[in-house]
């Protein structure tokens, strides 16, 4: 990305963060106030209360949404501080993980799960988190153009030898080997993918055995 | 035993008198501070025995009232809450002293915890 795009990317990213912020204020608004409620039905247990059981399986409800929220608000807080540096240190696995969270939605209304192979081991590379976020998207795009409903797509992020990457398979109903390789390769995401893994200083490739796509990235971009 | 003396610092006034109401039900002894100016100055009147605060605030932030706190020598702990993008400001906070760190929305039984464990460190019940 050019200065100009690096200067848009951290402003959306900025304004994002800000109004995560704001959000995870009013969820935790909601949960010390139905906390106070549920302390306070709690309180009154022995008075009469006809509706006692609807009322806190409506609070339970509303707590199992708060914990969703936060959990959304938490992973887009840290996807929107990711131009903060356009080159900086980052976590394959957490960066993964991220990126599988982000993308759940655009697979669940396919029928496709991701899984992320995940590992305790931190796999650190320097690179530009923003781009490196958009070539995941951008396979898991080109993967869900054609696996069929049903599918699981696995991400795991890994160091095989003295190369970095990610490697992602698709599992289920697939069409045969050749067919994946050719829909992929006349695909316009597929073009997009070799560009930003390009400007990554990596490679995108074909798994040609099992239905997958292969990102490869240096250690370190700033040494290249 | 008198009850423990807790100042909830936080500029939103929804969160902290839900969670004030919350922890008077559980026999603690509640300040309420919506900015750090009056923090400071509940902090030199009714000496609380602990601090719950938050970092983000208009006018003078958490970490502000952290630093004051520390430079007059004053032995009370301080929990400080975050949201999830001041991890950075959590760890700053620590370094400048601060007891713990949660980050918000956060579990009533966790900050009770936390509270006692601040409590006894520092010498009260």
């Amino acid at each position: 990305m050019n200065k100009k795009e690096n200067n848009e990317v951290a402003f959306f990213g900025k304004i994002t963060a800000g109004i995560t912020h704001e959000i995870n204020n009013v969820l935790a608004i909601i949960k010390e106030s139905t906390g106070l409620m549920e302390d306070l039905m709690l309180l009154s247990k022995e008075a009469h209360f006809p509706y006692r059981e609807k009322f806190q399986k409506s609070l339970s409800r509303i707590n199992d949404q708060v914990s969703r929220g936060t959990n959304l608000t938490g992973i887009l807080n840290k996807f929107a501080h990711s131009p903060d540096k356009t080159i900086s240190e980052v976590d394959l696995h957490e960066l993964t993980e991220q990126v599988v969270a982000l993308s759940q939605r655009f697979a669940r209304l396919q029928c496709v799960t991701l899984v992320h192979n995940s590992s305790d081991q931190p796999l650190m590379v320097v690179t530009q988190p923003v781009q490196l976020q958009m070539a995941i998207f951008t396979a898991i795009q080109c993967c869900l153009d054609v696996i069929e409903s049903g599918g699981t797509i696995e991400l795991c992020p890994q160091k095989i030898g003295v190369e970095y990457g990610i490697h992602m398979v698709c599992q289920g109903h697939l069409p045969s080997q050749k067919v994946f390789n050719d829909h992929i390769y006349s695909s316009e995401k597929w073009t997009e993918l070799q560009k930003i893994t390009l400007a990554l200083r990596g490679l995108a490739k074909l798994d040609e055995l099992n239905c997958g796509i292969n990102i490869y990235l240096p250690y370190d971009i700033a040494l290249l | 035993m008198s009850k423990c003396k807790v100042l909830l610092v936080d500029d939103e006034k929804e969160f902290v008198t839900a969670l004030a109401e919350r922890l008077e039900l559980r026999g603690f002894q509640v300040l309420v501070a919506l900015d750090g100016q009056r923090a400071l100055g509940l902090i030199e009147t009714d000496l609380p025995q602990v601090v719950v605060l938050d970092l983000k605030m208009p006018g003078i932030g958490g970490l502000e009232v952290l630093k004051r706190i520390k430079a007059q020598s004053l032995q009370i702990p301080v929990i400080i809450l975050t949201g999830h993008g001041s991890m950075k400001e959590g760890k700053e906070g620590m370094d400048l002293g601060a007891f713990d760190h949660l980050i918000k929305p956060i579990d009533i039984a966790v900050l009770i915890e936390k509270i006692k464990q601040a409590a006894q460190v520092f010498g009260c019940t």
